[in-house]
Parts: C-alpha cells; structure tokens; sequence
C-alpha cells in the first residue's frame, strides 16, 4: 500500500483575530487525487499556501514526502508542483522561456520544453510572446510550467475556471495522466463535476474547518438520495414531474402506484451532486 | 542562499528590462543626454574680470592692474563705453575725467563714473569700486594704513577654478544612478502586481534569493551606467579607486530606497509617484555642489550629500582616501541601513 504524500496535523493559521484555518487535520495517499472544496474564504487557500510553503502555519505540522515544511520548505518545494488560479506567467517571454526559466531555478540541466508544450496543446505557439496568448492558453501554460520538474505532489488551484470546454478537458487529461504517472494531486475547484469525476476522495471545507472527507461514493451514500424522477401527464393534459426516493421501503410500492396510475413520459434514476451534499452538511452552497 | 537561482533571476531581470522598449530607450537617451549636457557646457573658466574704460588721459597706475587678472579694455567714447556694457561686453565701465592728472596732483578728488548692467551682482559694484579706490589710492601715492589677513574656512580651493561641466559631472552621475531607482522599483512592483513573485516562490528559491538578484540587477545597472558616464567624461582619471566605491555605495543606497519604494507602491503610478519625490529629495545635496554656499550645514542630513560631495571632491579636486573616507564610511552606513530597512518592509509584502 502506498504511503501519505500529505499529512496534515491540526493544521492552524489565522490573520489577526480571524482564524483562515482552524485545526484541521488530514492525509493523501500518495498518487491519489484529493478534490479540496468550499465556498470562498472557506480556508482552501490558505491551507494550500501553508502546504507549499508560502506561509507558516501558527500551529500544527504539514508532512509532505515525509518532510516537515516549515522546516525543509525548499527540499519539498523541489518535488512539488503548484498551478496557481490568477495567471502569474512572465507575459514578455515567451512560452518556451517561461519553462526554462522555471526549470533552471529547479536546476534541471535537461529539459525538453517544447514536448511539454506539446503535451498540453501549445505545439507551434511556444515562441510567442504569453502576451498574445488566449486565458485558456495561458492555463495551460500555467499547467505546464507546475509540471516542469515532474512533481510527486501537484496543487491545483481551479485549474479549469473559466475556460472552454476544450481546454478544460485538455487539463483534465493532464491531470489523470499525471496521477497514472504516480504523481499526487491536490485540486482545488469550485467545480462539483470536475471533483467527483477527477477525485479519489473528495475534502468539504467550510469555515476554516474540514466537514467532510470521503470517497464521492461514499459521501453520496452517507447524505445524498438516490430519487427516481418522472415525468407524467395529468387528466387534464398537462406535464407533472413526479419524486420518488429510493431504498426506503415504501420504494417498489410507490413506483408500481406511479405506473399505475398515471401515464409516464419520461422516467430516469438521479443521484445526489456534491453541491446537494455540501449545502445539507454546512447549510450553504459553494459558490457563496 | 542559491548562487544559480540568483544567477537565473538576475539574468531573467537583464532580460526582461532590455525587453521594456519605453525603459530601454529613456535609458540609452538619458545616458546620451547627460553626456550631451556635459559637452555643451563651459570647459573652463574666464577668471578674468572685464573692465571698459573711457579716459581721454590714462593714468599710468592703470595699467598694473593688467597683470592681476583684471582686463581693462579701452572705449572710444563714453556713449560706446555705456553700449558694451549695456551689451554685456564688460562687467564694468569706468569712466575717468579727462583733467584726473591734474585733480590728484592739486589735492582734489576727480569724479569717477562707473556703469553696470541692471542685473551686475552687488559684489561685482563693491569690487569694482574698491577696486577704483585701490587705483586712486595708488596714484596719488598714498597707502592704506591697514593690513589685510586671509582665513580660509574648509578646503581652500583658490586657485583651483572648476569649468560648470565639471561642477555637473557629479549630478549627473547620481542622476543616472537614482534613474535605476526607478527601473528597480518598477521590476519589483512588477511582480507582486502580476503575482510572478508567488510562482517563484513554491519553487527551491527563498526570499533572501530573491533580494539578493534583485539588489543585483539594480546595483548592477546603476553603478555600470554611472561608471561607464564618468569613464567617458573623464571622471575617473583622477581618483578611479574613490569614485568605483561612491559609485557602488550610491548604487546600494538607491537599490535600498527602491526597494523601499516597491514595497509602498501597488502600481506603475504609484511607483512614479514615490520615486520622483524620493528623486529630488536624494538630488538637493547635489546643489551644493552646482552653486556652493546656497546650502547650509543642513544638508548633511541626507544620505546622498556623502555620495555627491565624495564624487565632487575627488573627481575634481583629486581628493584622497584620508580626504573622503570618512564621507564613504557615513555613506556605507547610510546604504546598509536604507537597504535594511528596505529588505524588511518588501519581505512584509511578499508574505
């Protein structure tokens, strides 16, 4: 069994009187995606900084590979990688430049930038200037460059907002080629899909508090409701939609009555979202 | 701290600050600029006062006078005497009665008629007329019964006249200096404004990495500039060793003030706005050395005065180590305590 990438110890950090992140504590596997969501001012970024080593944390302990950060904080950022949400690429220079720049302060001597551009869909515009380039290109340049030094733990923050599907797809299939590669990955998103489709185990924070911490599966069986939705047309002539909750015991009953007694349209099965488990735990919805 | 991450980061700086065609350029003309200002001005000085005379008879004690830097240039009529100076040919005219001869012999006193321009400075008037008065004296054989003694307060510098393109050279080479101030604080407001600082530091760098290619970049270009200015207008022929370090003291203290300047700013503008007023403040003591005896004691109390006045004296009077060293010992501890103090306010915005 693999060992922890990331081991989080009542991890604590707080601006003046606001505590940002209150002891939360936590581990990720090593090559295992962990989806970290909450609502804005939840405390993700903060603890993401505190995991990089951009800011020590007041009280507790991050291990990453093994390493105290507060302690070993350039030894663990050689191995880690961090895509950031705002684009902070070097706009003057080109793509190309930009990785080289970042793989020199790596110290890597042998660096193929252009099939790293290539690899993330910039093939033919690594000469450009960044500054000619689209918000889904800088994105994915902003991936590439996380990438330079072949992280063992990759941070992710919103790496696909805002952008077509087309490049989000393209970071997506970074992002499982990377776990395939063995690499951690710690994402940081609004986006509900994205996480239960990409993550291993999901992490609800809320209030510089973790709220929940499980398998989408998992948290899907623990709070959600597996409904079967119907559409069905009442006497009058008019379209009704029709609930019915699944594994009660009242279930084949009420669906043998729906079939019965009314004429069904259209019939299907829906699970409860991430974003329905988030609101019943914290009373609030993620993009708040 | 990583020699090869400075080295990068310094080298990545180079590269983006000759990318900035506006700072390039304003950089090259400035440099052509001050030599152009250096070469327009006067290379030296007339020491000589021009005095237009108009005596139908000259007496003979007038022409002694020649050979103690006084020029007594003789006018065919009062009316052209008054015309040249009216025109600025002479600092003076003086116009002698044509019965002087015969007034000292009979004891009178002749009327002597002076002329000067509106604007002739009342020190230009008072030497004049002692000057006359000397004449006078002299001619009708009398002595002044008093001895005159000389104090000289500070070096004394008679006898060593320097061109106004001299007198410039240092302000010229602390402009250029307090220019990269600028371009510092910009390249680092840079980037915090556009969050690169924050992709630089998840990686193996630490701050002090950072601090220390950025003090790099910024001495670099301002003393290279300086230096290479002070090369070509002869600045260094004197005392090469004195100037190299003011130079790069000055280099360090306006590193230190820009890196003050980038941590109080958020922007381009706010960065113009903090480095032209921190520019003039650094640039008064450099009046003192354009026109001496303006400025008082007072200021002493800016850092810079030790740089300017370091670079005046050695480059044009040739002052040694035992002349100025103290002036650099004050300056080095002006530079490291400014760039203290600038490394710990930008280390607070970069966490």
């Amino acid at each position: 069994m693999a060992g922890d990438a990331i081991i989080a110890e009542e991890l604590t950090y707080y601006y003046g009187e606001l505590v940002a992140v209150d002891k939360i504590s936590f581990n990720v596997a090593e090559g295992e995606i962990l989806g970290f969501l909450g609502p804005n001012g939840a405390g993700k970024t903060t603890t993401v900084k505190m995991l990089t080593g951009q800011l020590k944390p007041r009280a507790g302990k991050a291990t990453l590979l093994g390493m105290d950060i507060a302690k070993n904080a350039e030894k663990v950022q050689g191995e880690i990688g961090v895509c950031f949400e705002e684009t902070n690429l070097y706009e003057q220079m080109s793509a190309v430049e930009n990785l080289r720049l970042f793989a020199r302060l790596f110290g890597i001597r042998q660096f193929d930038a252009e099939a790293l551009l290539g690899r993330v869909g910039l093939a033919g515009r690594e000469q450009d200037r960044v500054e000619t380039y689209s918000k889904g290109m800088k994105q994915r340049l902003m991936v590439a460059r996380s990438l330079v030094n072949q992280p063992r733990i990759l941070f992710l923050d919103e790496p696909t907002a805002g952008l077509d599907p087309t490049s989000s797809e393209a970071i997506r299939s970074i992002i499982l080629e990377e776990r395939k590669r063995g690499a951690t990955v710690f994402l940081t998103t609004h986006d509900m899909m994205e996480a239960d489709k990409l993550s291993d185990r999901v992490a609800f924070m809320n209030q510089g508090k973790i709220v929940a911490l499980d398998t989408p599966h998992n948290l899907k069986q623990q709070y959600g409701k597996r409904a079967l939705k119907a559409k069905v047309t009442t006497e009058s002539g008019e379209l009704e939609d029709r609930e019915i909750i699944m594994d009660t015991s009242e279930t084949p009953v009420a669906i043998q009555k729906l079939f019965a007694q009314n004429k069904v349209v259209t019939v299907h099965s829906e699970e409860a979202t991430l974003e329905d488990i988030f609101i019943k735990i914290t009373g609030r919805g993620l993009t708040e | 701290m990583n020699w090869r991450i400075i080295g990068t980061l310094v080298a990545k700086d180079l590269s983006l600050f000759f990318r900035k065609k506006l700072i390039v350029a304003l950089t090259a003309l400035g440099l052509v600029f001050y030599l152009i200002i250096y070469f327009v001005m006067p290379s030296s000085v007339n020491e000589n006062l021009e005095i237009g005379l108009y005596a139908p008879v000259i007496p003979p004690v007038f022409e002694l006078v020649q050979e103690e830097g006084l020029e007594i240039e003789m006018a065919e009529s009062e009316e052209a005497l008054k015309e040249a100076v009216a025109e600025g040919q002479y600092i003076a005219g003086v116009v002698l009665p044509a019965d002087i001869m015969e007034q000292f012999q009979s004891g009178q006193k002749p009327k002597i008629i002076l002329y000067f321009t509106p604007d002739a400075p009342q020190e230009i008037k008072d030497a004049v007329e002692v000057l006359i008065r000397e004449l006078a004296y002299l001619q009708a054989g009398q002595t002044l019964a008093i001895d005159i003694s000389e104090e000289i307060l500070g070096p004394d510098m008679v006898g060593m006249p320097i061109p106004p393109r001299d007198r410039l050279r240092p302000l010229l080479a602390i402009f250029i200096i307090m220019m990269e101030m600028l371009g510092l604080a910009n390249l680092i407001s840079e980037e915090v404004e556009r969050h690169t600082a924050h992709a630089l530091l998840v990686t193996p760098m630490t701050v002090i990495d950072l601090f220390v290619a950025k003090g790099i970049t910024g001495v670099g270009l301002a003393f290279v500039q300086a230096v290479l200015f002070m090369s070509i207008v002869g600045g260094m022929s004197g005392q090469p060793l004195i100037i190299l370090v003011a130079l790069l003291l000055g280099a360090v203290l306006v590193t230190g003030v820009g890196f003050i300047i980038a941590a109080v700013s958020k922007d381009f503008m706010s960065v113009l706005g903090w480095g032209v007023l921190s520019f003039i403040i650094l640039l008064i003591p450099s009046f003192s050395v354009i026109a001496p005896g303006t400025i008082t004691g007072w200021v002493k109390i800016f850092p810079s005065y030790y740089l300017v006045d370091t670079v005046h004296r050695a480059a044009n009077f040739g002052s040694g180590w035992g002349d100025v060293g103290v002036n650099l010992l004050i300056l080095l501890g002006f530079s490291l305590a400014i760039l203290w103090i600038g490394i710990t306010v930008l280390r607070r915005k970069f966490q």
